[in-house]
């Protein structure tokens, strides 16, 4: 008897209710995966997926992040993460001193008032972790970083939502992500105009200050679509990644209430328990990448000119890579491999530590909001988006 | 002998590897990253080519001489 061939769609419903039943089975029975109807390959093991992202002379990110994107051949708007260095070195050191361990502590207080506003309005027996807390309060903090006024911050998130979504099968933009993208780059590129007039201590107004070497080694500075389209981005990963993580959260924590104990006994166990998160329900799934030649990976040769998913979440789930790896446990010894939930190599999450802070806060006061919860299981309602896994609904009942 | 070095195009000041071994790695007040002892002996080998793994922008290696 022979096992059914693996089959994985990025955009199937299957796999956006449960990506993890598919990349057991890529691990074991397809590591080197190729899928011939969209013509693309994908890495699951970690050895593979390690050694993809460490390699970016070979796994090109110039043609895009997404197989849409990539395999149209077209040259995507200049934003870092579609850039290969050097150019994605000028960009990243325009920013990220502004993200480091330490600079991110100036956000703390931000954080910690954001994160009691939300949770005081919240009814406990009614409690939607998402819509009432995760989705609003990291999109507050990242967009006030940028320069966005108060009152376009909630705006921001549902453009994001909305430019994200994929309906099953839809690979491609359909008009309502495109929509989405429109109205939020109108907006920025109104708010860059605005800052170039009357320039604020914000990231928009350093973008606009800020030289970078152009082609022919003369220093230049962004024009207002670059700055439009770094802005875009930064409100995007800084603000959708952290909901999703404290929504999956709060739905593991249930699944394993010794776990939520320890951390009530514990709170020094809560940056261990964001880098278990990080591992086991990270809300990155994927990012993808372009083989400008034929290269060699641990399990095999991909061949030029293919789009390849450089599949982080399946791979921080490899047992190969981590002990016990579908076992949920923020004790676990975690010297043991790379986690990949924040990527690795150049493009690795700007905004880690800003990441790290959000959730060890958000835990923090969850525990002291609901050290007893339960939550609905059958209200839970899974995203369906690109690249991005998590809830959109997490119903909660505190219990008294 | 082997040294440690540091791509300081890449480095972020994560500090990941201050956190593993502060002996060899330090951030400054600036986050600027020094190397405080470039020498990999029998002693704290381990730990560096721990730094060197979990570094997250991968800004580290060991040179053989």
């Amino acid at each position: 008897m022979t096992k059914p061939k693996v089959v994985f769609s990025p955009v199937s419903q299957e796999f956006f209710e449960n990506p993890y039943e598919i990349y057991a089975r890529m691990r074991d029975d397809a590591p080197l995966y190729y899928d011939e109807e969209e013509d693309f390959y994908a890495l699951t093991r970690h050895e593979d997926v390690a050694a993809a992202f460490k390699d970016h002379e070979s796994f090109s990110s110039a043609r895009g992040c997404d197989l849409s994107m990539v395999r149209t051949g077209e040259v995507p708007q200049r934003s870092i993460i579609f850039m290969d260095p050097p150019d994605h070195r000028h960009m990243r050191s325009l920013l990220n001193k502004a993200f480091t361990p330490r600079a991110i502590q100036s956000q703390k207080e931000t954080v910690t008032e954001l994160i009691e506003h939300y949770l005081a309005k919240a009814d406990p027996d009614n409690f939607d972790v998402v819509q009432d807390f995760s989705g609003p309060f990291p999109v507050e903090v990242i967009t006030r970083m940028a320069g966005v006024p108060e009152e376009f911050r909630q705006q921001v998130r549902h453009w994001i939502d909305k430019s994200l979504h994929r309906k099953p099968g839809q690979i491609d933009l359909d008009d309502d992500n495109m929509q989405a993208n429109i109205d939020s780059a109108m907006y920025y590129y109104g708010l860059v105009q605005e800052r170039r007039e009357n320039p604020q201590d914000d990231m928009i107004s350093r973008l606009i200050a800020a030289d970078i070497p152009g082609e022919n080694g003369e220093m230049r500075q962004l024009d207002d679509i670059e700055i439009t389209g770094f802005t875009t981005l930064l409100g995007g990963a800084g603000a959708e990644t952290v909901t999703k993580l404290v929504g999956s959260a709060v739905v593991e924590f249930a699944r394993h209430p010794d776990q939520w104990q320890k951390l009530l006994d514990n709170r020094s166990k809560i940056p261990d328990a964001v880098e278990e998160l990080l591992r086991y329900v990270g809300p990155v799934q994927y990012n993808v990448r372009y083989s400008v030649k034929e290269v060699e990976v641990p399990s095999g040769t991909i061949p030029a000119n293919k789009p390849v998913f450089l599949m982080g979440a399946a791979a921080n789930r490899d047992p190969r890579a981590f002990d016990d790896a579908e076992t949920f446990d923020i004790e676990r010894d975690r010297t043991r491999a790379q986690n990949l939930g924040l990527g690795y190599g150049i493009h690795s999450c700007l905004g880690a530590a800003l990441a790290r802070m959000e959730s060890a806060i958000a835990l923090d006061h969850l525990l002291d909001f609901m050290p007893r919860y339960d939550v609905n299981f059958d209200g839970l309602q899974r995203v369906n988006m690109q690249n991005v896994a998590g809830y959109q609904n997490v119903p909660v009942k505190v219990l008294r | 002998m082997s040294k440690v070095e540091v791509d300081f195009g890449l480095c972020e000041s994560n500090g990941v590897c201050m956190g593993i071994i502060p002996e060899v790695f330090d951030l400054d007040d600036q986050d600027y990253l020094h190397i405080l002892q470039d020498e990999v002996t029998p002693e704290n080998e381990h730990k560096i080519r721990e730094a060197v793994r979990q570094c997250p922008r991968q800004a580290i290696a060991i040179r053989d001489e």
